[in-house]
C-alpha cells in the first residue's frame, strides 16, 4: 500500500496541471505582495503604512478560498478522469487486483497532494504579506489569538479544498471523466444552489455552499442558517465521504473496459 | 497442471437501450503449463474480454476462471506478482518517461531498479528509456508494454496482440522472445490475429468463434481437426485424371479448378502415381494437402458462423 501510495502522489506532483496550478499560485502571490508593498510605497513612502495590517491576512485567506477550493476541484477530477481516459487503471490493476487499494491509493495521494499545496500556497501568501507588512505597513494586532484565528482559517480552507478534491475525483470517478466533473460542479453551484435558494428556502442550511462559506468564515449565510463552524465542517465531510462510498462501490463493482 | 482453466465463461454487456451483447457464451478453456498457447479468434470473437475476465477487469455473467489455481474473482492477488500482461494497446503515463514509468510499476512489487534497466535492454528500449513516452511511437509503446509485462519475471504471460503496431522486424523479435520464453518453461497465452506467426511459434491453439471455443489442442491436431488427409495432384489433363483415379478406388475431386485433390495417407502416395501412369497420364506436381492455420481458421469460424445463424 505504501509503494502504491508514493507511487500516486509522485504522479500526482509529475502531473502538467498540477505544475501550472502551483506556478499561477506562486506567480498571483508574488504579484499580489508586490502590489501591496508598491501602493504602500507610493502613499506613504515610509515605514509602518497604518493602512496596511498584517492582520488583514485573515480576510485575504478567506478571499482566496474560493479559488484553492476551485482549483482542488479540478485537480482531484482531473488525476483520476486523465486516469481513466489514458487507460492506465487497466495497466494498474494487473499490477494491483484489489480495487479498493487501488481507489484508496488514488485518493489518499491525491488529498495529500492538494491538501499540502493549497497550505504551502496560503504559507507563501502570508510570508508575502507579513514581508510586506513589515517593511511598508503594521505588524500590530498580531498576537497569539490572532495567529491561532488566522492558522484556524488557513486550515479550513486546506480542509474544504481537500473535501472539493475529493468529490470532484468521487464524480469524475464515476463518470470516468473530468469533464463530467466539471460539468456537475458548474450546475450544481450556478443552478441547483440557485434554485433551491429561490424555491426552498428551509432547505438552505444543506446546502454546500451556504455551508463552505460558514465552514471558512464562521459567517451565517442567512437568518436561517443555524450552524457552527464545526457542524458545518462535518455536514461537508459527511457529502464528500457518502459520494466516496458510493464511488467505491461502483468501482468495485463496475467492469474495466 | 492447468495454468488457466475457464469453465463455462458467460459474459453478457448490456447495452443502453436495454439490449444484451453476449461476447463469451460458454468457453471452457484449459491451458497447460510452459510453451506458447495460441489463442485465436476473428475481431469481436471474444479474446479480449476472456482476457480482461481472467484478469478480473471484467466480471463474468457466468462460470469460473482460475489462474494458477487461483479463483480470479476473488483472490487473483495472490498470484498476480507471477503473472505478466498485455492487455489491448499497453496504457502508461505519457508524460513520465519508459524507465519512469516501469520503476513505479516495479516498486508495486519490490522490483528494483536494476531489474527496470535488464527489461529495457531485453526489449530494446534501453537507448530511449528515459524520454517520455508520449514521445514514443506506437511501436516503442508496444514494447515498453512487454518489459512491463516481463518485469515481475513471470511464470506465466498474458499478451493480448502484443505484435500489434510492431514492423516487420519487431513482429520476428516479439515471436522469437516468445518462443524462448516458453522455451524457458513459462507459460505463454498470446492472443493473436496473426495466424502465421501463431503458426509457428505456439505449441498449443485455441480458435474462439463467437465467445465459444470451436477448437483446441496442438497445432498439428487443429490443423487436421475436421479435415480428411489428402494429396494434392496436378497434371494437364484433370478431367481424365480424375477419372482414372475413381476408376481406380480413390476418391478425387477436382479443387481450384487447377489441380485434384485425393482423400487418402498422403504416406500412399505412391498408389496415385501408378494409378495414373497406368492409364498414360503423368503427374506434373503431387504434394501432402496441409492445411495452414488460416484455412482452418476460417473453416472453423466460418462453420461456427453459419451454426450461430442458423
Amino acid at each position: 500500500m505504501t509503494a502504491l501510495l508514493a507511487a500516486e502522489i509522485r504522479r500526482m506532483t509529475s502531473r502538467r496541471l498540477f505544475r501550472v496550478v502551483a506556478a499561477l499560485a506562486v506567480l498571483a502571490i508574488v504579484i499580489a505582495s508586490l502590489i501591496v508593498a508598491l501602493r504602500s510605497r507610493s502613499t506613504s513612502g515610509i515605514a509602518g503604512d497604518r493602512r496596511f495590517h498584517l492582520t488583514a491576512l485573515a480576510v485575504a485567506l478567506e478571499g482566496t478560498s474560493p479559488v484553492l477550493i476551485i482549483a482542488a476541484w479540478l485537480l482531484g477530477a482531473s488525476f483520476i478522469g486523465a486516469d481513466w481516459h489514458a487507460g492506465t487503471v487497466t495497466t494498474l490493476l494487473t499490477w494491483e487486483p484489489r480495487r479498493l487499494r487501488v481507489m484508496m491509493a488514488k485518493l489518499a495521494g491525491c488529498l495529500t497532494v492538494v491538501f499540502l499545496l493549497v497550505i504551502a500556497v496560503q504559507i507563501l501568501l502570508a510570508g508575502g504579506l507579513a514581508l510586506a507588512a513589515a517593511v511598508r505597513g503594521t505588524t500590530e494586532g498580531v498576537d497569539v489569538a490572532w495567529m491561532r484565528h488566522t492558522a484556524g482559517i488557513a486550515l479550513r480552507v486546506a480542509v474544504l479544498s481537500g473535501v472539493g478534491s475529493a468529490i470532484g475525483f468521487a464524480i469524475a470517478s464515476v463518470a470516468r471523466n473530468t469533464a463530467a466533473a466539471l460539468g456537475v460542479g458548474f450546475g450544481y453551484t450556478v443552478i441547483v444552489e440557485n434554485l433551491v435558494r429561490g424555491l426552498r428556502p428551509q432547505w438552505v442550511p444543506w446546502l454546500v455552499g451556504d455551508n463552505a462559506v460558514m465552514f471558512i468564515s464562521g459567517q451565517s449565510a442567512g437568518p436561517s442558517f443555524h450552524r457552527t463552524i464545526l457542524q458545518a465542517g462535518l455536514l461537508l465531510v459527511a457529502y464528500a465521504v457518502a459520494l466516496l462510498i458510493v464511488t467505491a462501490a461502483v468501482f468495485r463493482a463496475r467492469d474495466v473496459t | 497442471m492447468a495454468v488457466i482453466e475457464i469453465e463455462g465463461l458467460r459474459k453478457q454487456y448490456r447495452q443502453l437501450r436495454g439490449e444484451r451483447t453476449v461476447a463469451l457464451d460458454g468457453l471452457d478453456l484449459f491451458v497447460p503449463e510452459g510453451g506458447v498457447f495460441g489463442f485465436l479468434g476473428p475481431n469481436g470473437a471474444g479474446k479480449t474480454t476472456t482476457i480482461r475476465c481472467l484478469l478480473g477487469l471484467v466480471r463474468p455473467t457466468r462460470g469460473a476462471c482460475r489462474l494458477l489455481g487461483v479463483d480470479t474473482g476473488s483472490d487473483l492477488s495472490r498470484v498476480i506478482r507471477r503473472v505478466g500482461t498485455i492487455v489491448e494497446t499497453p496504457a502508461l503515463y505519457p508524460r513520465f518517461s519508459g524507465r519512469r514509468n516501469l520503476e513505479l510499476l516495479g516498486r508495486l512489487h519490490g522490483i528494483g531498479p536494476k531489474a527496470v534497466g535488464d527489461v529495457l535492454e531485453r526489449v530494446g528500449l534501453a537507448e530511449r528509456a528515459d524520454h517520455l513516452v508520449r514521445t514514443y511511437s506506437s511501436g516503442m509503446r508496444q514494447r515498453l508494454g512487454i518489459g512491463a509485462a516481463l518485469l515481475k519475471d513471470p511464470e506465466v504471460l498474458i499478451l493480448d496482440e502484443p505484435a500489434n503496431g510492431l514492423d516487420p522486424a519487431g513482429i520476428k523479435e516479439v515471436r522469437d522472445l516468445l518462443r524462448r520464453l516458453g522455451d524457458e518453461g513459462r507459460t505463454v497465452f498470446v492472443s493473436s490475429h496473426i495466424l502465421t506467426e501463431i503458426q509457428h511459434t505456439a505449441d498449443r491453439v485455441a480458435i474462439l468463434s463467437r465467445g465459444r471455443s470451436v477448437a483446441a489442442g496442438s497445432v498439428a491436431q487443429v490443423l487436421s481437426a475436421g479435415r480428411a488427409q489428402g494429396v494434392i495432384v496436378r497434371l494437364a489433363d484433370l478431367t481424365d485424371g480424375v477419372t482414372a483415379l475413381r476408376s481406380a478406388g480413390f476418391e478425387a475431386v477436382i479443387s481450384n479448378h487447377d489441380d485434384i485433390r485425393v482423400t487418402m495417407p498422403p504416406a500412399d502416395a505412391a498408389r496415385v502415381t501408378r494409378a495414373l501412369a497406368d492409364q498414360g497420364l503423368y503427374l506434373t506436381e503431387l504434394r501432402p494437402d496441409e492445411a495452414d492455420l488460416e484455412t482452418v481458421f476460417l473453416e472453423l469460424t466460418n462453420e461456427a458462423g453459419r451454426g450461430g445463424a442458423q
